[in-house]
Formats: structure tokens, sequence, C-alpha cells
């Protein structure tokens, strides 16, 4: 693990930027997370070791673009590539964080940070240069969709963040997609604050190619009034987790939440979604699927946490998994810590294989296994699916998750 | 809000065992050390195999770490402040229960578990435990001719030595954890078990722990063996007196359930749970579990889990037999600055297992009380299923709930189902109730234990009764 | 009676079936013959093992047969998938129709159309052909065009659901329909909906069996033969009137049945 090694001794950069510097300074003495931690976690250790073992990407070479042509009503940008942007129109305007507000917003988030909990956020800060930084402010109305794309290149490690500040009263549509490549790692963390009023639909699509690896950190802040949206949605990675952090910062708020992991071959991919309530009348809906194949191994972890201040939080959290092969592994935790007495709180968890009556059905109607087993996991994928924003009419997701192995 | 109050004041209610029984007893001195544990195997007069697995395990102890990842906030214990064998002194040997010291049968009394002839209770026969020793058994002589062996562990260990050796630490391991392992080295009594082959037996079995002593920990040890074909129906009660040290009591239960046996193992716990402000009360922490062996055989745990000030327990099942079954019925009530962390293991490794779990857990003051469990399903254990449900109820707004139900699956033909929710007690129920001329502290009562209802209906007749009492004891103050 | 239907072969023949599952026998030498153009129903209490006959000749994979066979058109079909027989045109009426979220009604039945027109050398059809075809057998059971866009039963009312199970029936044109208690929870405007819906799928060509506790169904479609069974066999057969002495006499009446060989 080079890169552990080069933050222990500092030997990472040159010309460090402040955050930069912060960061490093936190990661110096613990550089990695704690064990213990991570015992919880579940993750396969040499393929986490693996993540490491890769020497960070400064350049960015151009990459094919392997998904949909962006349509002309859509705003398409690739962090690495073109980051500069201001777009100032009548309704809406979308520009680039001074380094001022950039400096002061990060600063406030590792201010809050827990070093186990933001490990991956730490990592990602210490090594994130300036042009892979892309951090926008957004006002205004009638926005049109946007799509953001971070992308690993082969043989290295590859550091991207996004920071989104999304000002009051707007709303937008999201879509974030995470591409490993071929022997890859992918480092990305998002820091999204959602002011009063706002709204967003977020969809984050990550996949892979062979031995791609992926840590992606999401941090939300919801204001009073706002509503998050999230339908996310991890596949082929050899190695990939996923970490959710939204914070209902003075409740009001709601928080929908809609993911998927698909598991194959010996990968293992991982959830890890921690809800705060803050304040009270918060309201949260979740669901994660799991599906696991072959040798893999897919993991959920939901904690929801409603502390005195969050009476009348509604909060309703499902887990459900597919488990198809008698080589793959499910495990899935969900914590619920509840303080406040007003409150509606439940959760669920099934793990399971495709239905045996609703197959049968079928068959005797003439449709075969294979057909049947289709038709039952696109209805499974398919409400996941849908949640996604920008991608439904665009994007084969669906063939994608059905065809490709 | 005026409600609110009002509920808060319903779960006040002392505690009526807290009563102390003055009686000379014979304790050892304070500490443990590997003198200590060869004393109390002398003063037990034990066979060198079990002096050998009390010292193994006292090894093993020594280098265990205190578990800390329940987040359970207490006082460091002092392991050397503790004393390890206390009894009441007594005649070397009792041939009759009118031998029994006068004081204990009084205890009892007072308890309400009557020992002698005359008063004991008819359909069950009870093993009653004073701090470290089996005082008396009852019904011995009417269970010995179906064959059934109900006595405390030390006459086992003499008279039952065969089956000691085989079966004691198969089911919980002296090395499983720290308690455990604290346990195996230092415990005094409890009771044992056999059924044999064939055999239903003939009543409820019971044993009664007391804990009288302040100073002295208290390390029973339970095993209960069932042959083939046979079944059992265990009940356990437990209370302390008042004292403002904590006093520290770790067991272990261990069922053995061969092909086509059931046992069902019943708890009503009420330890002392310490004052409003949480000084003093018992330290419960147990391990308790059993293991299906045979096939299609069956374990059943039941608890109402309303004392200690701490409890950590979480009474388990391993299922290795084919079509065995596990079962978790609980009622954990919290108040004050009690803290429970309870819940269950069902662990599948034969195929076509089957669990249920109900959880429900009621916490009011500024009590914790969380529901912890693991559901795993082994490799082979195709055709199994577990389904789940785990219900909180929170009284007051500084009560806090936690849920952590953990569900693993390494088979794919299995089915495992989980199901959590939240509640209080509305304010338009209680009205709806008060509206049909039912008085509010019956209304909360009515409520809470219609929440625990799915828990209730598994007790046992004799317990049933006392745990609806015991809730109510708790719930409804000063109306009788 | 009706000797002449039998000069054709038959359609589907059961011969001294037995069958178990998780090892407890459930038939006990059963057998049957269903010749084109006939109409059977099957009686019995309960536990009779009437419907894991249908499961069966379904080949609904947690049962087995331990002896005996199932011929269709003079082929064993002991192994066959359940896809295969329903492909091949054994069509099962479910007793409690499965809800299937998720997976739309519409695309469920094009796809079962399809697997049976493949097998049929048809064409298959597209989705515009294809619901040109619904819009038609629509009729038959008096749905509604809305049914279509839901999930697979989900949602649907007891009677809703049977006449999908009709729908789908008309859809697949099977050669024998074994109807499972299709008449149970319906009331007699919609037993009378699906009663006409079945007679007019079937034809001089189609076998249909009958499964049914009670006399009102077989009122509307009269059967050429009726069988009682009890305990895993059947233990007598008639022609239509052995239903309606079954109705006036019970259940008890057929106790003192031996069975006939």
């Amino acid at each position: 693990m080079e890169i552990i090694e080069k933050i222990k001794t500092n030997k990472l950069f040159d010309n460090q930027t402040e955050i930069q510097k912060i960061c490093l300074q936190k990661l110096q003495s613990s550089p990695l997370p704690n064990p213990k931690s991570e015992l919880w976690r579940l993750s396969n250790k040499s393929k986490f070791s693996n993540f490491l073992n890769y020497s960070v990407n400064e350049k960015n070479p151009k990459f094919d673009i392997p998904y949909p042509e962006s349509s002309q009503n859509n705003i398409r940008l690739i962090i690495g590539e073109n980051c500069q942007i201001k777009l100032i129109k009548e309704n809406y305007s979308i520009q680039q964080l001074s380094e001022d507000e950039l400096n002061k917003y990060i600063k406030e988030q590792i201010a809050c940070f827990d070093q186990n909990e933001n490990w991956s956020d730490l990592l990602n800060l210490s090594l994130s240069s300036k042009q892979n930084f892309l951090a926008l402010k957004i006002n205004g109305s009638k926005i049109p969709p946007i799509e953001i794309f971070s992308h690993a290149s082969s043989n290295s490690l590859n550091v991207k963040t996004l920071v989104i500040l999304l000002e009051k009263n707007c709303d937008i549509e999201l879509l974030q997609v995470n591409l490993g490549k071929e022997n890859s790692s992918l480092s990305q963390s998002t820091f999204f604050l959602l002011e009063e009023n706002s709204s967003v639909n977020h969809g984050v699509v990550s996949y892979g190619e062979n031995r791609s690896n992926l840590l992606n950190s999401l941090n939300v802040i919801q204001q009073q009034n706002s509503e998050y949206n999230l339908g996310s949605l991890h596949f082929k990675f050899n190695y990939a987790r996923f970490e959710i952090s939204i914070k209902q910062s003075a409740g009001n708020a709601k928080t929908n939440i809609k993911g998927m992991q698909v598991t194959k071959k010996d990968e293992q991919i991982s959830t890890y979604t921690k809800i705060d309530f803050n304040g009270p009348n918060g309201f949260l809906d979740q669901i994660n699927k799991s599906l696991a194949d072959d040798k893999s191994h897919a993991i959920f972890e939901g904690s929801i946490i409603v502390p005195k201040i969050a009476q009348k939080t509604d909060a309703s959290q499902l887990s459900r998994n597919l488990l198809l092969s008698n080589h793959a592994q499910i495990d899935t935790k969900p914590q619920l810590e509840i303080i406040a007495d007003d409150v509606k709180c439940k959760h669920g968890a099934t793990i399971s294989q495709l239905n045996e009556e609703e197959l049968f059905y079928m068959r005797t109607r003439g449709i075969t296994l294979p057909e049947a087993s289709k038709l039952q996991l696109s209805s499974y994928f398919q409400e996941i699916i849908s949640f996604i924003p920008v991608s439904k009419d665009r994007w084969d997701l669906l063939d994608k998750l059905l065809n490709e192995n | 809000m005026v409600n609110e109050n009002l509920v808060k004041d319903v779960v006040k209610e002392p505690y009526k065992y807290g009563f102390v029984t003055d009686i000379e007893t014979e304790k050892i001195a304070k500490g443990l050390n590997e003198d200590i544990i060869r004393l109390i195997s002398q003063k037990k007069e034990e066979p060198k195999y079990l002096l050998d697995f009390r010292l193994k395990a006292f090894k093993k102890w020594q280098n265990m770490d205190e578990p800390d990842w329940a987040g359970l906030g207490y006082k460091q214990i002092d392991y050397q402040d503790i004393i390890y064998y206390s009894a009441p002194k007594q005649k070397e040997k009792i041939s009759s229960l009118d031998e029994v010291d006068p004081k204990l049968l009084e205890t009892f009394d007072k308890l309400g578990i009557p020992l002698t002839e005359q008063k004991k209770l008819t359909n069950v026969a009870v093993d009653a435990v004073f701090d470290s020793v089996s005082i008396a058994t009852t019904f011995r002589e009417e269970l010995a001719e179906h064959g059934v062996i109900f006595c405390s562990i030390s006459e086992a260990v003499k008279n039952h030595s065969d089956l000691i050796e085989k079966y004691l630490g198969t089911v919980v391991p002296a090395s499983d954890n720290y308690f455990a392992a604290l346990n195996s080295a230092v415990f005094s009594d409890g009771s044992f078990v056999y059924i044999p082959k064939g055999v239903t037996c003939p009543m409820d079995l019971s044993s009664y722990f007391r804990i009288n002593s302040g100073d002295s920990g208290q390390f029973e040890r339970t095993l209960i063996i069932a042959e083939e074909s046979s079944s059992v129906s265990y009940l356990e009660g437990c209370t302390a007196p008042m004292f403002d040290t904590n006093t520290l009591h770790a067991a272990v239960v261990e069922l053995i359930a061969l092909d086509d046996a059931s046992i069902k193992y019943s708890t009503v716990q009420n330890w002392y749970a310490g004052d409003e402000e949480g000084v003093g009360g018992i330290f419960n922490f147990v391990t308790k579990r059993g293991k299906c062996l045979g096939k299609r055989s069956k374990i059943s745990w039941s608890q109402v889990e309303t004392g200690s000030s701490i409890t950590w327990k979480y009474p388990s099942c391993l299922l290795l037999g084919e079509e065995s079954i596990g079962e978790f019925y609980s009622v954990a009530l919290t108040n004050n600055l009690q803290q429970a962390d309870t819940g269950t293991k069902m662990i599948h490794i034969g195929p076509k297992t089957k669990s249920t779990i109900v959880s429900k857990g009621i916490s009011a003051g500024n009590s914790i009380n969380s529901y912890r469990g693991l559901v795993k399903m082994g490799t082979k254990a195709a055709g199994s299923r577990n389904y789940s449900q785990c219900d909180s109820m929170l009284i007051g707004d500084q009560a806090s709930a936690n849920t952590f139900p953990y569900i693993k699956s390494q088979q794919p033909n299995s089915e495992i189902e989980h199901e959590a929710s939240t509640c209080r007690i509305s304010e338009d129920q209680l009205f709806y109730l008060q509206s049909r001329g039912i008085e509010f502290e019956e209304a909360v009562s009515m409520m809470v234990s219609g929440f625990c209802r799915d828990v209730f209906n598994q007790l046992p007749m004799e317990f049933a009764a006392e745990a609806d009492k015991l809730l109510a004891l708790k719930l409804e103050g000063s109306v009788g | 009676m009706q000797s002449k239907m039998k000069e054709s072969d038959p359609i589907l023949e059961v011969e001294n079936l037995f069958a178990s599952t998780d090892n407890l026998p459930i038939l006990k030498g059963v057998s049957l013959s269903v010749y084109p153009g006939e109409i059977h129903a099957i009686m019995g209490r309960n536990g009779c093992g009437k419907s894991t006959l249908s499961k069966i000749i379904a080949g609904h994979p947690s049962y087995n047969i331990t002896s005996g066979d199932i011929k269709f058109s003079g082929e064993n079909i002991n192994s066959l998938e359940p896809e295969e027989r329903s492909q091949s045109g054994i069509f099962l009426g479910f007793q409690y129709p499965i809800e299937i979220p998720g997976v739309s009604n519409l695309e469920f039945l094009r796809v079962s159309t399809n697997a049976r027109r493949k097998f049929l050398k048809k064409e298959e059809l597209d989705t515009f052909d294809f619901e040109e075809l619904v819009k038609e057998k629509l009729e038959l059971v008096k749905m509604d065009h809305a049914f279509l866009s839901r999930s697979v039963n989900q949602g649907f009312s007891g009677g809703e659901k049977k006449r999908n199970e009709i729908l789908q029936m008309a859809l697949l044109e099977p050669k024998i329909a074994i109807l499972d208690e299709t008449d149970s929870g319906l009331d007699i405007d919609a037993l009378r909906i699906v009663a006409s819906g079945i007679k007019k799928i079937s034809n001089a060509q189609t076998g249909i069996i009958l499964i049914t506790h009670y006399q009102r169904l077989l009122d509307e479609i009269e059967p050429n033969y009726v069988h009682v069974m009890a305990d895993g066999q059947i233990i007598k057969t008639g022609g239509s009137d052995l239903a309606l002495e079954l109705e006036k006499k019970g259940y008890e009446w057929t106790d003192n049945f031996v069975k006939e060989t």
C-alpha cells in the first residue's frame, strides 16, 4: 500500500493545497481506518488493500465516452476535463465556487468529520488535485438536467471530488456516473448541500470493468423543507463501497433512497448508509436491494439515528436481498437508534432467492425458467432503475444488468 | 402532554423483593486467583476434570478483554472486589427439607416460592438457589419415578458425573466470551436436568435464584439435557435485595436437545434494578444457549426481563439437526437508568431448520433498551427459514430504543424475513379506552400487555400470570 | 356413454399414478383418461388430492411421481418441465392465482402466448399485434383493458384473478385445461362470465377437467364424467347425475364407497 506509506511520510505532493494539508495531517497519525470499525464493515481485506495499491493518477487522459450522446437539453460535465464552468442564464446560474468559498465550505465539513466514518473523504480530499475538483453553486429555476462523470484510468488510483451547493428554492435533476476501468481504483467524494426549499433527484450509477475498485462517498446536508431523492446502482466492481451520510440539519425534510448493488463472480460491493435526523418532522423512505450471484458478497448496513429533538420523525427502511448462488453471501445490518418517543419507525429485511411459486406460475404459462427469472429480475431491478433520474429514457441500465456478465 | 407525565408516574413502582435475609453465611475471601478456584472446587468436592475445566477457563479469561461493543455504560467492575463463594451455613448433610434453616424457607416463602411439604406448589418442582448454593429441590422422588433427574449441579457432579463430563461446556465453550469464561472458572451452583428417552416430564421444573449477599457475585450454571423424544418445560425466576452497590450475576445456561426432543425455557427476571438515580442493582451478564443436536428437535426461549441495572443476554439456538426449530420470545421492560441489551442468535446449520423471533422492548424513564440479534444461514441450511419481529414501545421522551438485527445468508435456498417497528401509546388509543370507562392506569397497562401478548402467550400457564402481574406491578403504580 | 367419442386417441391419460411430497404420499393410484371434446369433473373433500393431481399434471416441482405415468397425446410427460407442458398445450387454471408485483400483466401474457405460438410453429406476435389479439379475448371474460397495464394479479379481486386465468386460457388455446376450483370465491355473475368463457374456448378437440367442490359450476358447464376422489384415489366415476346426487347427499355418502377398479 504505497499510498499509505507516502501519506505517513508526507511525500505525496510538492504543492499541497490548504485542504490537502489539513487532511493529510489528519491522516498521518492513522492513515487507515480503525480495524475495529472495519471489522463491522465486513470488507475483504485483500480487496481493500488492492484498492490502495495503485499510485495516484495526476493526468487525465481523454477517454472514450461509453455512454449515450448528451442530448441538447442536458448539461454534461466531466470531472478532470471541464471543471471551469460559468453558465449564467435568464432563469438560472451554475458556476464554479471561488477558491475562498470552496475552502470555507470544505473546512466546515472537515470540522464535523469522524475519523472512522469519513476516512474515505479524508483520503479523497488529501489526494484530490484542483483539476479534479468540481465545485458548483446552483440557483434559479427550470435548470436543465445535469450529468456529471467521474472516470478512472487503468493501473492508477483516480481521485475525484464533487461539491454542489444548491441554493434556496432550487430544483435539479442530477445524474452522477462513476466509471471504473480495468485494474483501477476510483475515489469519489461528493458533498451536497440542499438549502431550504430545494429539491434534488439524484442518480448515482457506478459500474466498472475487470478488477476495478471504487470508494464512493456521498455526504448530503438537507436544510428545512428540502427534498432529496437518491436512486443508485452499483455493479461490476471487484470491490466497491458506497458510503452515504445524510443529515437533515434541522428536520422538516424529506429523503427518499432507492439503492441497489449487483455482485457476480468474486466481487464485493457494499453500501453503508447513515441517516441523521437533527430536527423534528423528518421523513425517510429507504429501500436497498442486493443481488449476489456466483461467489460474490453483497453487504448493506443502514443506520438511522433519531435523537430526542427529532419528534414526529417518520422513517422506514427496507433491505431486500436476492441470493442466487450457493457460494455467494449476503450480509445485511439495519441499525435503528431511537430516543424520541413520538416517532414512526419501521424497518424490514429479507434474504431469499427468486420466488418459486411465481416462477412455477410463469412456467405453467410456457415461459422458460431463464425467461421467467429474467422477468422477475427485471421487475426487481426496475423499481430502482425507474427512480434514477435523467437515465430512464436514454440509458439501457436494465439491459446492462440483465445481459452483461 | 399531561398523559406523558401520568405514564411516567405509572411506571414507577418500588421493588418488592428488596429485603435481606439475616443468616449466617460461609464466605471465602474476596478476589480471584487460581487458589480461590481450587478452594471453590475443593469445597464442592469436585473431581479433577472439573477443576481442570475451571483452571483452563480461568487462564482463558485472564487473556480476554471485557466486551465494550454493546455500548453499555457502566462503572468498571473490580473483579478482585467480589466474593466468589457464599453459602448459608447449614448442617453438612440435609436429609429432608425439615432440616433446612427455617430462615431460608421463610425467605423463599416471602418470595412466593414455598418449599415445605405442606405448602409447596403442587404442579411445579422447584430448585431453590440461595447465593452460591442450591438449598432444596422439591418433588425429587416423584420425578425420579419417571427417570427424570432434577437436582443442583453440585449434586449432579457427584451423582451423575458421566453426564456432566460429557455435556458441560459443549454448548457454551469456556472461551465463548468474557463472562462465560468467568462463569466456567468460578461457577458455584445451579440446576441440572436430565430427561430420559421418550419421557415427557410430568410437571414443570423451576429454579429460583436468590442473591442475598451484597458483595458476592452469583455465577450459576444450568445444564439441561433432553434425550430422544423427550420434552420438558423449565422455568427460571430471579430476585435480589436492594444494595447500593452493583452485584455481578454471570450465569451460563446450556441446553441440549436430541432427536425429536423439545425444551421450553422460560425466564422471569426481576433482579433488583437499582434506584431511580441508577445506584445499585444487578449487572446481569448471562450466556444462554441451546443446541438442537437432534433431528426435529426444538428449543424455545421465552423471557420477561424487567429487572437488573444492566442486562446483557442473548439466549440463542444452534440449529444443527435437520428440521430442528429454534424460538425466542422476549419482553424487556426498562425504566429509570436501566440498560438492557438483549436479543438472540439463531444459527441455522442443518437443513430445513426453522426459527422464529418475537421481541418486544418497552423503554421508559432514561433507560436504554436494545435488541441485538443475529440470524445466520450457513451453507448447508437449505430449505431453512427465519421470521423475526422486533417491536419497541417508547414511554416518555428520554428513553431510547435501539434495534440491531444482523442478518447473514450463505444459502440461496433459505428465507429470512425481519420486521421491526417503533410505537408509543397514542393519545387517541388512550382516549378511546378511557371514553369506554377504562381507568387511565388500566388503559396503559392494557396496551402494554396487548403489546406483549404474542410473547405472554408463549409462557407456561404458571408463569404467564406471574409475568402479567410483574408488568402490572411495574406499570400500574398504586392502582391495584 | 359417448362411446363414439372414444374412436379418437385420448388427449390425457393418467395411469395408476402415485405421487408424494416430502415423502408423504398424496396420490395413491389415480387413473383417468380424457378424450377430445370431453368435460370431466373431479370432486371431493379438501385434502383428497384433487388439487395435487392438477399440480402434478402441470409439473409442479414440489411433488414426486413415485410410480405411474402421465401421457399427453400419447407421449409420456412425467419428466417434462412445467413450461414444456404449457407450450405443448396443458393449461392449469390456479385455485389461487399468484401475484407477481412489478411484472406487467400485458408483458406476461405476451411472452406466455408467444411461447405457445412458437411451439405451434406460429408466428410470434409483436406488441402491436398482440394487443389486437388480447382485445378480442378480453371480451370473452368481460375484462377491462386497464387490467393489462397492472402487475400480474396484484391487487386483483378474487373474481378478477379468476377471469385473468380464463383470459390466459383463451390466449394459450390449450388442448387440455385443468381448472382448479375456478368457481371458488366467485359470485353468481362472475361465475356465469367465467363459465361462458370456458365454453367458448373449448371445442370438439379440447378436453377439460373441472376440479370443484360444488355443483354450481357444473350447472353452468355440464360434465360428461364426474369422478369422486378420496384419500388420493378416484373412488367413484359416473355421469353428471353423480354430481347432483353428491350435492343432495353430501360427501358422507361417498364414505361408504369401495374403490371401483
